[in-house]
């Protein structure tokens, strides 16, 4: 299901109000984050498709997050695909990933196992002795 | 209708099943086990991918009534307080557990005698520790042995994971505070083995192991039972245990996928379909319920968190999740604190920058939109972990599963329906220990703290639907999960459990599972029919 330059222009005014950046993290209209950003989640997770076009048949166009506010009251549940979709389109975009210092669920070496200050840090734990009860 | 014949039907490919069909195997007994789900390959996980997060709302959500798969049954839980979660597959929930691996502790056996509540359970500590080390072998469990919290210092046979920035913070916190910690002990292992691959701390163990490192049955188990020609059919939904004109258990009715039925006869039947999906097949059966206690005592232990924030990178995306650290400072009974037993708590990272839990709340930050979004990412993101908290639930007879009238699975049996209500005594400990949990987020130099009482998504433990005692007037089956009822019947899953303890069930689920399959076979000479 595709969105119609309608609907994606409501998007894109939905997600600047809502995600409209600060120091350091990008807003959604710097990253075009009604197009393929939305459009890579929407692959993944087809079913928000169809409620995510509901809720924005009918939105008018946002001013203010009040105006979002009203908007999730009258549906929560289709609002609720509209965050879905903007908040994971946000987040697995690589620039906010960047930005925010998230390389991902990444791969790391397990075998360091404990080090010595851990060790050492369990040295009370020890000392307090046994605490289960016969 | 096929028809086939062997020595045991099991129902349930999961951790308690997958421990019946090796030994069993390993005995030289024919076994037939009946999955309703189907084998998960690795790389289907999302884990290592950026959708992570996503896909963890609905595709691998641990409650069957989110995921909506088709193997899965839906579950009536509108009068439930928790929901209960599971998956369906070769290898059961734990392809999706966190993989927190606890012994319960030596009084959790002995409730009615320390503390005048529920029951003792028939056998002690000392009766299950070599079987809990018998299954901690086959799990890879990492840990750092000599936990004063064990009389044995509960080893584990491969060294620890790391503790990483958010363990040690969290050890600081708790030292200050002169409380019990310890590395956490996970069915992760920390060195390949065993066809495991090592832990790369990924942290996604909640939603599948995307690296093939933790233990889950599918690697542990299910191989090795294949190979000793276990037959294993999967997509396989037992919608009847039958019975002979004698009352003894001669098999099952299952359905496939297709919605064709089929029969599996066995001289055994073995239940090991968790503790909802159990009763609700021995409630389709109209079996074992003399004492009308089968779905009642359900236990699924409320579970509290505190979340705290931290004025430093913490790296707290990363894993295992899996528990970093344990506790067991307030396990035990004491009075005064106005309620009995106790409860474990897990130190957790707090995963992405929707958080570890998204798929739980529903999927988007609590922090709002707009500038707060971005100044709670900037604030959390990074610097936030978890002290969980497993509170015992006491059985009580009103809580339970029942049949629904209305609701039916995709092959038209009745689905399990919930009546469960929080007791006062854990409401009281909950509240006790998130305050608690506080006080050792804010010994460790939390800037902030955020407490959830009760966390709905948290049935992950299922038990007591089908007690285990020596009277057959107040109990299920006998002390090795053999029906009174029903003599070639056995349950050995959670179901059985007497209480519940405040500690993730699966290692002694296991390991119960290991003893009563050890009893049946010493005794499969008495289970011939003309016995
Ligand atoms: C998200 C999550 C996290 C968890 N984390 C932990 C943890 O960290 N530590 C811990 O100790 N435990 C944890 N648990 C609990 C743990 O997964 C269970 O204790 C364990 O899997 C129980 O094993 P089991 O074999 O008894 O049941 P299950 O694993 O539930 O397996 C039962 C199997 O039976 C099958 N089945 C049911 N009914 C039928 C039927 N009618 N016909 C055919 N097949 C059927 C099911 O499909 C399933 O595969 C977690 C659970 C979940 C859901
Ligand atoms: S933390 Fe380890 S066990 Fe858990 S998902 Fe990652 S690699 Fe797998």
């Amino acid at each position: 299901m595709s969105l119609s330059d309608e609907d994606r222009r409501k998007l894109d005014r939905l997600a600047q109000v809502m995600l409209p950046g600060s120091v350091g993290m990008s807003g959604a209209s710097e990253l075009q984050l009604a197009h393929a950003p939305v459009d890579r989640v929407l692959r993944i997770e087809p079913a928000l498709a169809p409620k995510l076009a509901h809720f924005l048949t009918r939105a008018g166009f946002v001013g203010s997050l009040g105006d979002v506010e009203a908007l999730a009251q009258e549906d929560p549940e289709e609002f609720k695909a509209l965050e879905v979709v903007l908040a994971n389109a946000y987040f697995m975009h690589d620039t906010v990933r960047g930005e925010i210092g998230y390389p991902g669920q990444e791969a790391r070496d397990s075998s360091v196992g404990l080090d010595d200050r851990d060790l050492a840090l369990l040295e009370p734990v020890r000392a307090r002795g046994a605490i289960w009860r016969e | 209708m096929s028809d086939t014949s062997s020595d045991v039907v099991i129902v349930g490919a999961g951790p308690s099943g997958a421990v019946a069909a090796l030994e069993l195997a390993r005995a030289g007994m024919a076994v037939t086990v009946l999955e309703q789900g189907g084998w998960v390959a690795a790389d289907e996980f999302d884990g290592a991918r950026p959708e992570w997060e996503l896909t963890q709302l609905r595709k691998w959500h641990p409650n069957p009534n989110v995921r909506g798969r088709a193997e899965d049954y839906p579950i009536d839980a509108a009068q439930s307080d928790v929901n209960p979660l599971m998956f369906a597959g070769v290898g059961g929930a734990a392809l999706i557990y966190g993989a927190h691996w606890v012994r319960f502790m030596p009084s959790d056996f002995r409730v009615r005698t320390l503390d005048g509540v529920a029951d003792d359970w028939p056998f002690t500590y000392d009766d299950l520790a070599p079987f809990y080390e018998y299954v901690e072998e086959a799990m890879a469990v990492s840990g750092l042995s000599g936990n004063p919290a064990y009389p044995d210092g509960a080893p584990c046979p491969l060294p620890p994971l790391p503790m990483g920035r958010v363990g040690r913070k969290a050890a600081k916190g708790m030292n200050a505070l002169g409380w019990h910690w310890w590395p956490g002990s996970n069915a992760i292992p920390s060195r390949a083995y065993r066809g495991l691959q090592p832990c790369v701390l990924r942290g996604t163990c909640g939603t599948g192991c995307s690296d093939g490192a933790k233990a889950t049955p599918d690697r542990t188990h299910w191989p090795e039972a294949l190979k000793l020609g276990v037959r294993l059919i999967t997509g396989a939904r037992v919608a009847e245990v039958e019975t002979d004109a004698k009352g003894r258990a001669c098999g099952a009715v299952w359905i496939d996928r297709h919605g064709a039925r089929h029969r599996a006869r066995g001289d055994v039947v073995i239940l090991c379909a968790n503790g909802i999906g159990t009763p609700r097949l021995l409630l389709m059966s109209d079996l074992a319920n003399r004492t009308g206690l089968v779905g009642r005592r359900l236990m699924m232990h409320p579970y509290a968190g505190v979340m705290g924030t931290f004025d430093e990178e913490l790296e707290s995306w990363v894993g295992p999740a899996g528990q970093i650290l344990v506790s067991m400072q307030f396990y035990e009974t004491d009075t005064s604190r106005g309620f009995v037993r106790g409860a474990k708590w897990n130190c957790m990272p707090a995963g992405g920058p929707q958080s570890f839990r998204a798929g739980y709340t529903g999927g988007t930050l609590t922090e709002g939109w707009g500038a707060a979004l971005h100044d709670g990412v900037a604030r959390k993101f990074g610097r936030s972990f978890e002290w969980g908290i497993i509170g015992e639930d006491l059985p009580d007879p009103e809580n339970r599963i029942v049949l629904s009238d209305s609701l039916t699975d995709g092959d038209g049996l009745p689905a399990p329906e919930i009546r469960y209500r929080m007791s006062d005594n854990t409401h009281r400990m909950l509240a006790f220990h998130t305050a608690r949990a506080v006080e050792a987020m804010e010994a460790a130099g939390a800037i902030s703290t955020e407490v959830t009482p009760l966390i709905r998504d948290c049935g992950w433990h299922l038990m007591g639907t089908a007690v285990m005692g020596e009277d057959p007037e107040t109990s299920v089956t006998d002390q090795f999960g053999r029906v009174h009822d029903v003599p070639n019947l056995y349950v050995f899953d959670g179901s059985i459990f007497p209480t519940s303890s405040g500690m993730n069930p699966t290692a002694t689920i296991m390991a119960v599972a290991a003893r009563a399959v050890l009893n049946l076979i010493e005794t499969r000479h008495t289970l011939a029919p003309s016995q």
